[in-house]
């Protein structure tokens, strides 16, 4: 690592530091009280023993479970979804109004009518996350695979490739770094949909614990899953990272 | 217009009246008291937008919303805008807003009711929250991709620095700025209904988690129908906007990208 590296890691760091000190001081100095703004000490060695809880586990367990499903099915169906519409104009001639009207919509208000629907268990959750990611993974999709070089189709059809085929050897790799633009974008917001979706209603869960820790004034309790969905989030985005350059090696600039 | 100009501007509409359709053929199929048909649900909406209380319930989450909307604006751009163009400031905050991003900011929501109390302060505060992250990301792209030359060729004429940023940075970010405030509209929206499922005092999601909670199924898809068509109507709108504001820029195709 080279020195101009580290200095805007430290850099980086600094306003978390920072931050986590204003904290800290706003109670040693007496501005807060400790029932409205546990310090931060309070709150990390919460966080830590908490690991060995099986109830918090099996929270985390809940809430990782809808993460997957609904983000899995949105990148399956978005995907899908994004290459018919960028290969047949008929197909995009039906999903594009049709993603002019939902996309805009706040699918969060569309959860009680799933609730209705589909019961309290899973299934409406993870409807939710996968209409909430669907839609940038869809858009990134269809615009990657529509700005895919013609020279490449051409070419490949010139070795003869089968038509189908060129659509998972070529159109498909090539739009790849748009694919997983958007589905870095969907994994964001699912993160934020779960949570979300929990807090409202549910038995289980990182949401449904703030909800519970409010209700009965437990701030220690309240800091702990906010803490813990970001943790989530930042590993899963570094997961994702990871894949992305392993996925695209070949790619000249990633 | 030609015929097919006509019936791409009207392609929207269509949708529309198709998913009304589905849902009604669904609803008519599935016959449970929980889901209501969507002409039931079209037929209640007059009564809710003609009782005087909810529709100002509904005018005060709008204004609310906009307030929230215009301070993550004012403050997310200069900030994006610095980002871009001075490296330093840009690896102080980056690492922050990672940190910051996956967090749900409705999730505050009981935090800072318990310091601010639940009138508009602590919901305004949410909505900005939410919305500011993408602004400031779309802002930091955009004028990290300003030609360098214009920038020397306005130094040589003998701008000053803020006067470059203005003149120069602001122009040439525009449209990225401009798609960053398109999503963060979006989220102003979404954070605004759930601020107000969670605080269950007043607003437009107050009215929709209530009438849950109440069993008024019919007002409850009502809500949802006023809330989707709020959604479409801003987006459309500034939609609009965006175009006559850049209308320089290269075409792009009417989809937004990044629904952050």
């Amino acid at each position: 690592m080279n020195q101009e590296r580290i200095n805007s890691v430290l850099l980086g760091i600094t306003p978390i530091v920072l931050f986590i000190a204003l904290w800290q001081s706003l109670i040693s100095f007496g501005f807060a009280p400790t029932s409205l703004l546990p310090p931060p000490g309070a709150v990390f060695g919460k966080l830590a023993k908490d690991f060995f809880n099986g109830d918090f586990l099996h929270d985390i367990a809940a809430t990782l479970i809808r993460l997957f499903a609904g983000f899995g099915i949105a990148v399956v169906v978005g995907v899908f979804i994004g290459l018919a519409a960028a290969v047949s104009p008929a197909v995009n001639a039906v999903v594009k109004p049709l993603v002019r009207v939902l996309a805009p919509i706040p699918k969060i208000a569309l959860y009680p009518a799933l609730l209705l629907i589909l019961g309290f268990d899973h299934a409406s959750k993870i409807t939710l996350v996968t209409a909430d990611a669907l839609f940038p993974i869809l858009l990134s999709t269809y615009y990657g695979a529509s700005m895919v070089e013609q020279k490449l189709i051409w070419s490949a059809m010139a070795a003869g490739t089968p038509r189908w085929q060129i659509l998972f050897k070529v159109v498909l790799p090539a739009a790849m770094p748009s694919i997983l633009t958007g589905c870095r974008i969907g994994l964001v917001i699912s993160c934020i949909v779960v949570f979300l979706a929990e807090m409202i209603t549910s038995t289980d869960g990182l949401g449904h614990m703030l909800v519970q820790a409010a209700r009965t004034f437990q701030t220690v309790d309240m800091f702990v899953p906010l803490i813990m969905i970001s943790m989530l989030g930042l590993i899963l985005n570094s997961l994702l990272h990871w894949l992305r350059s392993y996925l695209l090696r070949g790619f000249p600039e990633v | 217009m030609t015929a097919r100009g006509v019936l791409k501007t009207l392609s929207p509409l269509f949708a529309c009246i198709g998913l009304l359709c589905v849902w009604q053929v669904a609803s008519l199929r599935l016959d449970t008291e929980s889901f209501p048909t969507a002409l039931e649900a079209i037929k209640a909406i007059p009564s809710i937008l003609g009782d005087k209380g909810s529709l100002l319930n509904i005018l005060d989450s709008i204004r609310r919303m906009a307030i929230g909307l215009v301070l993550a604006v004012m403050f997310s751009i200069p900030l994006g805008l610095l980002m871009g163009r001075i490296k330093a400031v840009a690896s102080f905050f980056n690492p922050l807003m990672m940190i910051i991003y996956p967090v749900p900011k409705a999730a505050l929501m009981p935090i800072i009711m318990l310091w601010m109390g639940v009138g508009d302060v602590s919901k305004i505060l949410v909505i900005f929250l939410g919305v500011s992250l993408p602004i400031i990301y779309h802002a930091f792209q955009g004028s990290k991709a300003v030609e360098e030359k214009m920038l020397w060729s306005g130094a040589a004429m003998g701008m000053s620095a803020p006067m470059r940023m203005l003149r120069i940075v602001l122009p040439a970010a525009l449209p990225e700025i401009l798609t960053g405030c398109r999503t963060g509209l979006v989220l102003a929206l979404i954070t605004m209904i759930t601020s107000e499922m969670i605080a269950r005092q007043s607003g437009a999601g107050n009215i929709l988690f209530n009438s849950l909670d109440m069993a008024q199924y019919d007002t409850v898809f009502a809500m949802i129908l006023i809330i989707g068509a709020m959604g479409i109507v801003f987006d459309a709108a500034f939609e609009k906007l965006r175009l006559s504001l850049v209308r320089w820029s290269q075409p792009r195709d009417d989809m937004p990208l990044s629904f952050t």
